[in-house]
This record gives C-alpha cells, structure tokens and sequence, in this order.
C-alpha cells in the first residue's frame, strides 16, 4: 500500500491546480448544500406551523385559508364533533379565525408594498397553538384594536414594532402591543389581532375563514374528518394541519428543489471535468515516478487506490471549503413569496447535519468519478516503458 | 505562418485534455444561457408592461373587491382613454386539479380596448359578446387542454363553489410576447349573476388606458385622491409599478440565481485556467528553446493569451451551437406551456448570445494571464534546464 503523505505530498507540489480544482468541486458543493438547506428551511418554517393533532377546516375546494369563508355558526358544530379535545374548564378547543393579506409598506425600499397576512384571532387560539409565544409585550386583549406581530416582521414594515402603530383600514389604527414566535415557522411571519376587529375591518361580519381544532390525539382525525365531510351540504374539507401546510409549502419548496437539482447536474458535471483534468495531467506528469513505483513492487491495485484516493483527498478538501461556506449562509435570512398565500415569508438556510454530510458525499464522489480514468490510466503504466523515458 | 496560428494550434497537441475543456465550457455556457433566461423572461414582463396603463386595485389587501361604480368614476379622471374592470375567479380543471391557469371575468367590449395586444378573430369576438357563458382562452392553454371552438368546458371554482360550465368561443394569441397565453377570460356577467347577492356589483381590479404614458404616475395618484375620502380606498400604480412590486417579492430567487451564474463563471475560469497553466507547465522547456533563439518575453505572452482566448472562443461558439436550439426550441416552449403564469416568453435574447460568446471567450483570456506572466518570467537557463 502506497502511504498518503505520498498524495498529499504530490497534491502540494502542484500547488495552483490544487488549489483551483479544489475550489471547482468546493463551490459545486456550495451551491448544493445552500440548495437543500434552502429547500429544508421552507419546508420547517411552513410545515413547521402544523401541528400533527391539530386540524383545520375549510369550505370545500379552497386550496387556502384565504380564498375559505364558512358560516360563523358552522363553529358550533364543528366543536361538537368527536374526537375534538375539551378544555379544563369543558369548552371545546377550537379557534375560527378570519385571514386576510394586506398590503404594507415596506421599510427600506422607495414606496414598495409587499403582502403581510393579518389573522383575527380569537381567545383560545393561544391555547390551540401552544408553539406560539408572547416574547415581548403581551397579547391582545380581546375586543380591542390591540395586534401583535411575528417576529419576523419586526422592522421590516412601516410600524411594525412593539409600541408602534399602523392600519387596518383607513382610520382604523392598531396598536403593537406584543410581539411574538413560535419556533421558526411562519406564523412568525403573521400579524395578530383579535377576530372582531379583523371582521369589521375587512368587513367579513359573520364569517369566518378557517377553523383549526385541536384533538385528542392525531389517530382521533379520520373520525373527526368522516364526521366533518358527511353533511355534503355544509361542504367542509378538514385536512390534519400538518397536512395542510405542507400543501401550502409543497409548491415553493419543489421549485426550489427542483431548481437547486438543474443547478448541481450542471455544475457537477463542470467540476468533475475539472477533477479529471487536473488527474490527468497529474497521472501524465508522473510517468516515471510510477513505473519506479511498479518497479519497486507495488501492485496495479495499490497504484489505482493511490490515485483514487488522491483525488478522494482532493476533492474531500474542496468539499469540507464548500460546507464551511454554505454554513455561513446559516446566518442569511432571505424572505419571499410563498406562491400559495401571495404572503411574504422569512426563511433562513437550515443546516442540518444529513445535508451537510450528503454535499460532502458528492464532492468525494465528483472526485472518485473523475479519478477513475486517470487512475486506470496510472495503473495501466508499464514500469518498462515509463523508466525509460 | 503568424504566431497567434501556431499558438491556436497549439491547442490541439493534448487533445484529449482540450476535448474534455470544452466539454466543461459547453456545459457552463449552456447553463449559462438557462439561467440568465430565466432570470430575462421573469423580470421582461416588468419592463414591457405597458407604459399607458394604470391598475387600481383595494387599498388594504389584493383579495378585497372594489365597488363596480368606482370604474365609471375613473373613466371620469382627467386623461383616461379607456377603463375596463377584471375579476379573479380562480378555478381548476377536476381532470387536472394540479395544473394551474389564471381564470379571470372581464367585460369582453371594454376588455379588448384596454388590452389591445390580445388578439381575437372578429368573428369569435361577436360570438363571445352574444353568449353569456362565453370565454375566450390563450392558444397555449386550449392547445395543452386540446379544447376547440364551441367546446363546452367544465371547471371548478375554489373561491366561488361549484361546477361553472364555459364555452370556448375564441382563441386569443397576442402580438406582444409577454403576455400569458393561458389564461381563461370570461363574461363578467355570468360571474355576477350567478354569485351571491352580497358579493354582487364588485370587481377585482380595474385597468385604465391613459393617453400620456409620462402622466401615468401622476393619473395613478389622482385617482387614489378622488377615492381617499370613500369606505374604500384603492392603490394605483402604472402597470410597470404594479410588475415592479411582483418582482420585488421574488427578488430573493433573482438575487440566488445571480449568485449562481456567479458561482458558475468562477468555476468555467478556474477550468480554463487549470487547462492553460497545466499545458504552459509541459511546455516550460519550449518556451526557453524560444527564448533562447531571440522571440522576447512579450511574444511568449502573445503565445499563451491567444491560445486561452481560443480555447474560450472556441468553448463559447459550442456551448452556443448546442445550448441556442435547446432552449430555443427545447425548453422554451415547454416552460411557457407548462409555466406561462411565470414564464409567458421564455426564449434566448440575441443580446445574451453574445454576451455569453464574450463572456466565455474573456474568460479564456483572463484565465492565461497568470501562467502567461509566469512563464514569461522564467529565465532562459532555467526553462531550458527543465525537462518535460
């Protein structure tokens, strides 16, 4: 077996080929690592907002909360359903709410609006969504013009922040009074009020747009779901809200996938053609030096897994630069459309270890594909030959 | 024979390792040409929007409606030509419930006079006037749905509920290529008689023609003023403004694409780069034989940079050569079927065929610098002592 140093060695000779094949695979991994970590990070923030015994209620073939209204007094029976859990005091946990996306002017920019969903609330949504936080401040007090704002608006829009104010409607200021989070996800990206202040703003009086239940327990949902669906003429869909939002987010998250995937099989294929060359060269150059090697009795084996693991090593290096890179986007935070909602939402790269480690995985491998050939072609040296020149 | 042919030729005397070269730099240029498409496709609606046309819409959320009288109102603004009002529908096809197309109510007579770069035949524009079901469909969507003239069509609403049932009463095509040509427009009034008494007599939005698209702004601004003391106010901006403020929402994806095509010119130089220095490298001894029998340091230069530019020339025309007619005529007309609401044009720009010939032939340049000055620095003795 041929000792690594003997790689290492050799790679450090060449010193500006290294170093720019390196570079090549290091940002092929880069881009793929930030790609998935993206594609990760829409899919926690947006999934994220779902809970797996929770369910919501829509009127039947509205894809969203938003383009949704139901009766108010659908409420009652939905609370009655089974499997719906029961507060301390025997008040079914439930919450109707009304949601609706306003336009806001966005801080920093000339004049721009951008879209921020409004969600009118009722006492016991706090209770239905445990996740979600008062950090600063405190919550809306019931019937009056009082909001709170995720934090993920916070500075982004014109008065959003705590003590600040801004309009529903016109003339109808709201008060900040709270911010709040609830585990990355996008509620943060949400304003709160109370739901009669957002039915007589938006002029939605009786309505609501979405009921979210807890229940029992997620195996209680078929039931709760066979009672909602049975009375056609109710037209109800419930969907688990887990499910639901990973409907909203499926769009957004696939695009970016699939973007991410066109992106690394044009780059990759870039970047190994790289690897192979600079192998290529390196296994020409060293002629000699191999048959000496042959001569000295190392097998065709041992050459061919020298040179593999060069490359290996090569390209780990560029790999290991590209995750340290792609782990500084961690502290990027980028905020855009979620297609479904029209609604602007803050994501952030998620470095998960599972991504890091894959990225990491094809750059070595970039680096075994593009070694293979020049390594058969070292190992394929006749010692003869090669010493003479 | 001049020097810069003998150093084209030179090109070829690895041609293993110049094959493999400019396979990466097609590769890279091909996807050049994808990305910074679709970057032009997404934001050329926004800079083809019509100068003179000025949108009005609910002051506090797109998805609250406007009283229909307010168009009447606008058409009373001075320098407004032509005023027509839209509705979004918003329905699925239940055979493709997945497929996403805009459905939208209009009134076909104002409609076609603000947007006059839709194109309907005569004919077909008379029978969707005489049929209150009636809808007109963009060629794309009819050819994707195989749908024909006088075809019945059955969709679902998702805001309003129900099976709604169209006919097809004309094709549009369009002579501007931004426009999406999968879009269902429809009879207004079947969309209001058939709703709910208390949604009635609102529309979506409402489009205005000005005659001085420089005043646009400043008709946009009266408008909202004339409406600013009413229950509901509105937000109007020329269409430009309106597409603006889209794009301002995914410049985020913009702004990673950007990147990308960054990422991507760095690794196309560092491949061009590695390329030249390795064969500079072997070629080292050549070099001070040349020296040695009087060429100067700067006609080594020359060698080395006409031979990057070449190659980058050279990786440029085929990366053209194969990437034009495949997003030309490969992707381009998938994406505007299967994404027209995104990507209603999705074709390569003559500006950016050559902007890639260029930026792939600098590169090669820019790539030979360094091992150009290196080996243009070498001492004779020394180049000469080398071997192989």
């Amino acid at each position: 077996m041929i000792p690594l140093t003997y790689n290492v060695r050799s790679l450090l000779i060449r010193k500006t080929t290294t170093v720019a094949t390196a570079l090549g695979i290091g940002l092929v991994v880069f881009v793929l690592a930030s790609a998935f970590m993206l594609g990760t990070g829409i899919t926690k923030t947006m999934v994220g907002a779902g809970r797996s015994d929770n369910a919501i209620v829509l009127r039947k073939g509205s894809d969203t909360e938003m383009a949704s209204s139901l009766e108010v007094n659908t409420l009652g029976l939905i609370g009655a359903a089974p499997g719906v859990k029961h507060s301390n005091a025997g008040t079914s946990l439930l919450s109707g709410e009304v949601v609706i996306v306003i336009a806001q002017d966005k801080l920093g920019t000339q004049g721009q609006v951008s879209n921020v969903l409004v969600r009118g609330v009722p006492a016991t949504a706090l209770e239905v969504r445990p996740e979600v936080h008062v950090i600063a401040g405190h919550p809306p007090r019931p019937g009056t013009d009082e909001v709170m704002v995720g934090k993920g608006l916070r500075g982004k829009f014109a008065g959003m922040d705590l003590e600040q104010s801004f309009e529903l409607k016109k003339n109808r200021p709201v008060k900040v009074v709270g911010i709040f989070e609830s585990g990355g996800s996008s509620f943060e990206s949400e304003v709160w009020c109370d739901v009669d202040t957002a039915r007589s703003s938006f002029g939605r009086d009786g309505l609501v747009s979405s009921v979210t239940v807890r229940l029992d327990s997620p195996s209680k949902f078929d039931a709760f779901k066979a009672t909602m669906e049975s009375d056609k003429r109710l037209g109800l869909e419930a969907l688990t809200e887990t499910g639901y939002y990973e409907k909203q987010s499926s769009g957004t998250a696939l695009f970016i996938k699939i973007m991410g995937g066109v992106i690394v099989f044009f780059l990759s294929g870039g970047a190994m053609i790289g690897a192979l060359i600079t192998m290529l060269a390196a296994v020409s150059q060293r002629q000699r030096e191999i048959g000496t090697l042959r001569a000295l009795g190392f097998s065709r084996f041992s050459i061919l897994t020298s040179f593999l693991l060069e490359s290996s090593v090569l390209s780990l290096a560029g790999g290991l630069l590209g995750i340290a890179c792609a782990l500084c986007m961690s502290f990027v935070k980028l905020s855009m459309m979620n297609f479904a909602t029209w609604q602007e939402v803050t994501f952030s790269f998620d470095p998960n270890p599972a991504v890091l480690l894959g990225s990491l995985v094809f750059g070595g491998l970039m680096g075994i594909l593009g070694g293979f050939y020049p390594a058969l072609r070292a190992a394929s040296v006749s010692p003869i030959e090669a010493m003479r020149g | 024979m001049g020097l810069v042919t003998i150093a084209v030729r030179n090109i070829w005397r690895n041609k293993l390792r110049t094959v493999l070269t400019l396979s990466a730099v097609t590769v890279l240029v091909i996807f050049f040409l994808l990305l910074r498409t679709v970057i032009w496709s997404w934001t050329a609606s926004a800079e083809q929007g019509a100068r003179d046309r000025i949108g009005t819409r609910h002051k506090v959320s797109f998805i609250m409606q406007l009283p229909r009288r307010y168009v009447e109102e606008i058409r009373s603004v001075p320098g407004v030509k032509q005023v027509a009002h839209a509705s979004w529908f918003g329905a699925k096809d239940p055979n493709h419930t997945d497929d996403f197309f805009s459905t939208i109510a209009v009134e076909p007579k104002e409609f076609l006079e603000v947007y006059d770069e839709i194109k309907v035949p005569k004919d077909q524009v008379e029978a969707w006037k005489q049929d209150r079901q009636g809808a007109i469909v963009g060629d794309v969507l009819a050819k994707k749905r195989g749908w024909k003239l006088g075809q019945k069509v059955v969709l679902q609403g998702t805001i309003y509920p129900g099976d709604w049932e169209f006919h097809v009463s004309g094709i549009y095509t369009a002579d501007s290529p931004t426009v999406d040509r999968s879009t269902l427009w429809f009879q207004y009034k079947y969309l209001d008689e058939s709703r709910a008494p208390r949604l009635q007599d609102q529309v979506g939005w409402i489009m205005a023609r000005v005659d001085d698209p420089g005043r646009a702004a400043e008709i946009a601004k009266a408008v909202d003023k004339k409406f600013d003391d009413r229950d509901i106010q509105t937000l109007s901006m020329s269409e430009r403004a309106l597409q603006a403020s889209f794009l301002g929402m995914v410049s985020a994806i913009l702004r990673l694409i950007d990147v990308v095509s960054f990422v991507m010119v760095l690794i196309m130089g560092l491949i061009l780069g590695n390329t030249i220095a390795m064969g500079v490298r072997e070629r080292t001894h050549e070099y001070g034989v040349l020296r040695a029998i009087g060429f100067l340091p700067k006609h080594i230069v020359l060698f080395i940079l006409s031979e990057g530019l070449a190659l980058g020339m050279l990786g440029g025309l085929i990366g053209l050569a194969i990437g034009y007619p495949f997003v030309q005529k490969g992707m381009g007309p998938a994406m505007e079927e299967n994404m027209g609401a995104f990507f209603a044009f999705f074709r390569v720009t003559p500006e950016l065929v050559v902007a890639s010939f260029f930026l792939a032939s600098g590169l090669g340049l820019a790539a030979a610098i360094i091992p150009a000055r290196t080996a243009s620095k070498l001492e004779v003795v020394s180049a000469l002592r080398r071997v192989g």
